[in-house]
């Protein structure tokens, strides 16, 4: 026990442990010595009776159940309001396996996770694409039905309105949980575990991603996170964890009924989230603290204890949305990444990461021979890396790209001009698999790549920017260029959960290949900087080198000098002349002539969705159809 | 057939209930993107003031101007109640909130409808109350064939299918209704037309809500009892059924409420009323697999 204690002492401290403040730190951690000690003790005050154990104990429950949403919620953003379903499938299975197989409660802790998990799977795996809102009413309604279900006592089984009744005590071989305070510390082991196991998946590869899909889903796919499985696997955990606290809460008050398993269930424990703060652990034991307690203290007002809570909701979002006790993720530095055997200076790391570019960012193809001046006649030699095949893009009634044909030569430029609403961005959603083409080929690579799902489509080499910024924004950045390498990583849940050693070379890998990338950027001085914080352009550079942490062979760049100033444009046109002497092939929407004249050895031209010219960019200058496209007919 | 064609009589009912409280929803998703979880609330509100108004001057309302006089006065002094209810309701808990983001504001809708509800508790009690009696419109009016119709519940059918092409006209056919729909789809391009947002906001947390509460005091009315939270079965029904016709979409909502009542009166008439909740439930969730858009909706395209 206190070996735990310890560590959970240890690890909450560094999670909320200030970069520059030592003090800081060391009030914190003797707050949070004070608190522990107090829990640990908290039966046995002189003032504490059996009930305020018990309140304890609900506490317990509310904060497992708290942390369950929170990975749902807080970490991946599903809005899930039906949390309280799951809950009520694991007190039902626990309560319905003992009563008629007499299964022992503990061995029904794992099987209702497993019931409760697995049918998560089953209702979530069809509609967990939904847009928030839609989700939000989904498991309104799953809820529902599982609450209405109990209630009309199918097949005898759950005793309808009544409840069932006579669920027994969890035992060790003789020794039984029975009294308050028993309960109350078995709770609290089991809490304790799974944040151990929770602050672990948060500092991983799992944890990213999902912090990446909460952020933003698009530039989560796009940057090889596979949304759906990780969604999944969130939705998944977090009902298995409530399932865990329906077992114990049933075996506690040995009765359930479906009054315990409403929609305001559900609400309160949204509401723990949000009051402690997305993803952030203190703020959800707060958040549980603050449910159970505040009706206690508020008893002889009963009537009107809602009505306070409800108002009290709503002062609070008003006054401070992001929650008491948000998470900072900015304050850790690299330390804050959970990744063990760094070294504690971030330069020094970076120093290494530099040297060892070589074999943590292995070189692309060999880098082309010296071209002596840009657009030097290299149109006819290398070979196509990326080809359309007669694309044809349809959105209802609208042809966005038709039988558009555009090569890639391998090693090269290549740059996509056009009027603005010509398709351009279009072609790049299709090239990169966010839209799947009305008809028309996409082969990278010799491979056909057209059916395949943007998160594999970056595992295969191509790894692309947005027009508008799609960077994390409340991730710092070193975490942003760490999505990057994602899919070069294969850690699942169960590593993650241990930090197994394997799963901590891997991350050591993905963060040595993201500083190196973000050094080459010029962006390290910002590594611990929240992306939001960041001014537009270096936003841009750092989606840039987001992209090259993936390795790509081809990087597709939309707009990449768009809202730059002169210098800025100078800079990215330099940068990106050393990724061609990299290896990296690059295909650009670009409207910046200077920018494509200076750097493209070929440039092709789109207009209403058709090719109108692809020719070098200054045979390009003086075509005839290119001039009309961009000032119209001469009369 | 008889009982068939009873059935979609009583569903024609309650779906227009749910059709007018899904309108609020439907206009406040439309140009906040937030579930008004408060609005079910509203619509118990609106019950309430109803009930109140009967009780309190049952005697003078109802010998003045006669049952239906009285019933006029309920609903009257119900929509705009529960109208300045919206109102205040978006200065207090969204207005502020709304650039926080999404989940802030679901956290304040939540927080609002909890206390809306508890303060009608406070206010007139946890228990059922029933409306009285005496300002219960009665008499029925033979339908074709011996189908028998409460004069009340016809009324309640027409009524709401009026307010229901009032709205529709307002919104699809006149230049205030296209600046709201303009305002849905993108707030700020409609700004920068010149549409005064804050005016949208008003017209929209004011109708809404008043519809809400025309609905609570017709099913006060028509089923005698309520309760303080009578609001969140009929609000999540609702936005059923703002999904089914189609989210944002205003005759979505109305088509989606009046067929989502008709199919839960057949289920319960022929399959189970105990089940019917499910049932409801279900058809939302194979909906959004199947048809996300809903019924009339259309699919928008992800800008990336």
């Amino acid at each position: 026990m206190s070996d735990i204690t310890r560590n959970i002492l240890e690890r909450i401290g560094r999670l909320q442990a200030g970069r520059d403040t030592a003090s800081n730190t060391r009030r914190l951690r003797i707050f949070l010595s004070v608190l522990v000690v107090f829990m640990l003790v908290f039966p046995f005050l002189p003032f504490v009776n059996n009930y305020w154990v018990d309140v304890g104990f609900l506490v317990g429950i509310y904060a497992l159940l708290g942390l369950s949403l929170n990975i749902i919620l807080g970490e991946v953003g599903l809005f899930n309001l039906g949390q309280a379903a799951f809950y009520a499938i694991g007190a039902y299975t626990t309560a319905i396996l003992y009563n008629q197989f007499n299964i022992p409660i503990l061995l029904l802790l794992p099987i209702s996770a497993l019931v409760a998990g697995g049918f998560a799977y089953l209702v979530a795996s069809p509609i967990i694409h939904l847009r928030g809102d839609y989700l939000c009413i989904v498991t309104i309604g799953i809820g529902e039905i599982v609450r209405i279900t109990a209630l009309n006592n199918p097949f005898g089984l759950t005793n309808g309105a009544n409840g069932i009744t006579g669920i027994g005590n969890p035992n060790f071989g003789l020794f039984a949980i029975r009294t308050p305070t028993q309960f109350y510390y078995y709770i609290w082991i089991i809490v304790a575990l799974v944040i151990l196991g929770l602050i672990n998946l948060q500092k991983s590869r799992v944890g990213r991603a999902w912090n990446y899909i909460r952020e933003d889903e698009i530039a989560a796919e796009a940057n090889g996170i596979d949304v759906r499985h990780y969604k999944l696997i969130a939705f998944v955990l977090g009902t298995a964890l409530a399932g865990i606290a329906g077992n114990i809460y049933g075996s506690k008050f040995m009765i359930i009924s479906p009054s315990n398993f409403t929609f305001m269930e559900s609400c309160l424990l949204f509401v723990i989230v949000l009051l402690g703060g997305l993803g952030s652990i203190p703020g959800n034991l707060l958040g549980a603290a603050i449910v159970v307690i505040f009706p206690e203290i508020f008893r002889q007002f009963a009537s009107y204890r809602l009505l306070f809570f409800g108002a009290a909701l709503v002062i609070m979002m008003v006054f401070r949305p992001e929650g008491i006790l948000p998470r900072r993720r900015e304050r850790g530095g690299f330390n804050g990444l959970g990744i063990s055997k760094i070294p504690k200076d971030e330069d020094a790391l970076l120093a290494r990461a530099v040297e060892n570019a070589a074999t943590i960012a292995p070189a692309q193809a060999a880098a082309p021979a010296p071209v002596t001046a840009r657009g030097g006649g290299r149109l006819s030699d290398g070979s196509f890396v990326l080809e359309t095949q007669h694309v044809n893009m349809q959105f209802g009634g609208l042809m966005a790209v038709s039988q558009f044909d555009l090569k890639v030569r391998e090693g090269q430029i290549t740059s996509l001009i056009g009027p603005n609403g010509a398709g351009k961005t279009t072609l790049f959603n299709v090239i990169t698999g966010i839209y799947h083409p009305s008809s028309g080929k996409v082969i990278f690579a010799g491979e056909d790549i057209t059916s395949l799902k943007p998160h594999q489509i970056i595992s295969r080499g191509i790894a692309r920017t947005f027009q508008n910024i799609r960077l994390f924004p409340s991730l710092t950045c070193i975490e942003n260029v760490m999505s990057g390498a994602h899919c070069h990583a294969h850690s699942g849940l169960f590593p993650s959960i241990f930090h197994a050693p394997g799963q901590q070379r891997e991350e050591r890998r993905i963060l040595d290949l993201a500083s190196y990338r973000l050094h080459q950027v010029g962006l390290w001085e910002y590594r611990n900087e929240l992306a939001k914080n960041l001014p537009y352009g270096k936003q841009k550079v750092l989606e840039i080198a987001r992209a090259l942490a993936s390795g790509p062979k081809l990087l597709v760049l939309d707009e990449p000098s768009s809202g730059l100033n002169d210098a800025e444009t100078e800079e990215l046109m330099g940068l990106l002349n050393k990724l061609l002497a990299e290896g990296f092939t690059l295909l650009l929407i670009e409207h910046d002539m200077n920018v494509v004249m200076g750097i493209s050895d070929s440039v092709t031209v789109m207009e209403m969705g058709s090719k109108v010219a692809e020719d070098l960019p200054d045979k390009i200058y003086n075509n005839p159809k290119v001039i009309e496209a961009y000032l119209g007919k001469e009369e | 057939m008889d009982m068939l064609l009873e059935q979609l009589i009583n569903g024609l009912a309650i779906g227009s209930f749910y059709a007018l409280v899904a309108i609020g929803y439907s206009m406040v998703y439309g140009v906040m993107k937030l579930i008004n979880f408060a609005h079910g609330d509203l619509f118990t509100l609106g019950s309430y003031l109803g009930y109140t108004l009967l009780v309190v001057g049952s005697g003078w309302i109802t010998s003045t101007f006669g049952v239906w006089g009285g019933v006029v006065v309920a609903v009257l002094g119900a929509m705009l109640g529960a109208g300045a209810a919206g109102l205040l309701l978006e200065r207090v808990a969204y207005s502020p909130v709304y650039k926080a983001g999404r989940l802030p504001l679901v956290v304040s809708a939540l927080g609002a409808s909890i206390f809306i509800s508890n303060g009608i508790m406070a206010v007139w009690g946890p228990r059922f109350q029933a409306y009285p009696v005496e300002s219960i419109p009665t008499g029925s009016i033979m339908l074709f064939g011996d189908i028998r119709i409460t004069t009340l519940k016809l009324v309640t059918i027409l009524v709401s299918l009026a307010l229901m092409a009032i709205i529709y006209f307002v919104v699809e056919r006149t230049l205030f209704g296209s600046a709201v729909r303009a305002s849905a789809l993108d707030r700020e391009a409609a700004t920068i037309m010149g549409i005064d947002f804050r005016k949208i906001i008003l017209f929209v947390f004011f109708v809404g809500p008043a519809l809400g509460g025309l609905a609570g005091v017709f099913a006060g009315l028509n089923y005698n009892r309520i309760i303080f939270n009578l609001g969140w079965g009929y609000g999540l029904k609702a936005f059923t059924a703002v999904i089914l016709g189609g989210i944002g979409n205003i005759p979505g909502a109305m088509l989606g409420g009046l067929l989502l009542g008709m199919m839960e009166a057949l289920f319960e008439g022929f399959v189970s009323g105990a089940w019917k909740n499910v049932f409801v439930f279900v058809i939302l969730i194979v909906i959004l697999i199947v048809r996300p858009t809903g019924i009339i909706g259309e699919k928008i395209a992800e800008k990336v």
